[in-house]
């Protein structure tokens, strides 16, 4: 087994829960089009059906075969993305990230303001912030698919679809051609990419 | 359930013995969860306790020197009920991250 690339995704209970989904579905999805070896999944570890309660989705890209089927928890993610921008104060959103990690946001400040919050930054390569909620219109608060994990139809049809978009302008393990290939709301991918603010520290 | 000493010398059932949260459970911190927080103006708060009536986690309380209601940042899941509750609109939502203060980072989420 090589070396495997591990997203950690951030989210809020029930509202954010079919998203964080969608938006580790996307990344694996679109990495498996490039070639690559993927797993996507969440645990239930962290009370999903609690309304905010922040909780995580997994994804691992890698160039050989994965090996690791019964770790449910990234313990060295080298991206974490935050879906809603308070969780930095309620998390240590980079436990366990190794030197040069990369950290997107979805928020509508600036990558310095979020800076403020994140105590151990010196762990990050680059902190990417993308205006997802607007972007994707209003904020997502459809259940639909928030149990089970099976409607595999319109995944990437809400804020999932820019932030993968952004998350695609930090690192060159995802390709905005498979990002757009996969996700139902293909526009709202190039707009995070084009409106994403990247801060390289 | 590392701050928590178990009676010694009382046989007890398996699961029967949980710390009281009379004070605040440090255990059980939800302060992580609030997206936006209930700022208090305390020129239009009358005290009529209603925040501290419907708060669902006792999140407000009366400080009877000062005359004032105290809000917890460690335990206030940003439900905002006690802002729709308040007859004087004495309490407005702020966003969270306007903020410098109620970091409640916690290493594992649970």
């Amino acid at each position: 087994m090589g070396e495997v690339y591990e997203v950690t995704i951030w989210a809020r209970g029930v509202t954010q829960d079919m998203e964080g989904r969608h938006l580790s579905l996307l990344i694996a999805n679109s990495a498996d089009k490039d070639g690559k070896f993927v797993q996507a999944w969440d645990d239930y570890a962290d009370l999903p059906d609690r309304v905010q309660v922040p909780l995580r989705k997994y994804a691992r890209i890698s160039d050989e075969d994965l090996e690791m089927r019964y770790d449910y928890e990234n313990d060295h993610p080298n991206m974490s993305v935050i879906m809603d921008d308070t969780i930095v104060k309620g998390i240590n959103v980079l436990r366990g990230m190794p030197k040069g990690g990369v950290l997107v946001v979805n928020t509508k400040r600036s990558p310095e303001e979020i800076l403020k919050f994140i105590p151990n930054k010196d762990l990050l390569d680059a902190i990417v912030c993308v205006d997802a909620n607007s972007i994707a219109g209003a904020v997502d608060l459809d259940f639909m698919g928030s149990e089970g994990g099976v409607e595999t139809v319109s995944v990437g049809a809400g804020i999932s679809a820019p932030i993968v978009g952004a998350a695609a302008k930090a690192t060159d393990r995802l390709t905005l051609e498979s990002l757009v290939a996969v996700a139902a709301n293909k526009d709202g991918v190039k707009k995070g990419y084009e409106t994403a603010q990247v801060k390289s520290l | 359930m590392s701050d928590f000493k178990f009676p010694e010398g009382k046989e007890v059932p398996r699961g029967a013995v949980l710390p009281a949260p009379v004070k605040e459970n440090r255990m059980m911190i939800t302060g992580n969860w609030r997206t936006d927080r209930p700022v208090i103006d305390h020129e239009k708060c009358t005290l009529c306790l209603n925040c501290f009536i419907y708060c669902p986690d006792a999140c407000w309380h009366l400080d009877e020197e000062e005359e004032k209601m105290v809000w917890n940042a460690d335990f206030c899941k940003g439900c905002l009920i006690c802002a729709v509750e308040c007859p004087a609109f004495a309490l407005t939502a702020v966003n969270e991250l306007e903020f410098e203060d109620g970091v409640v980072r916690l290493e594992k989420p649970f």
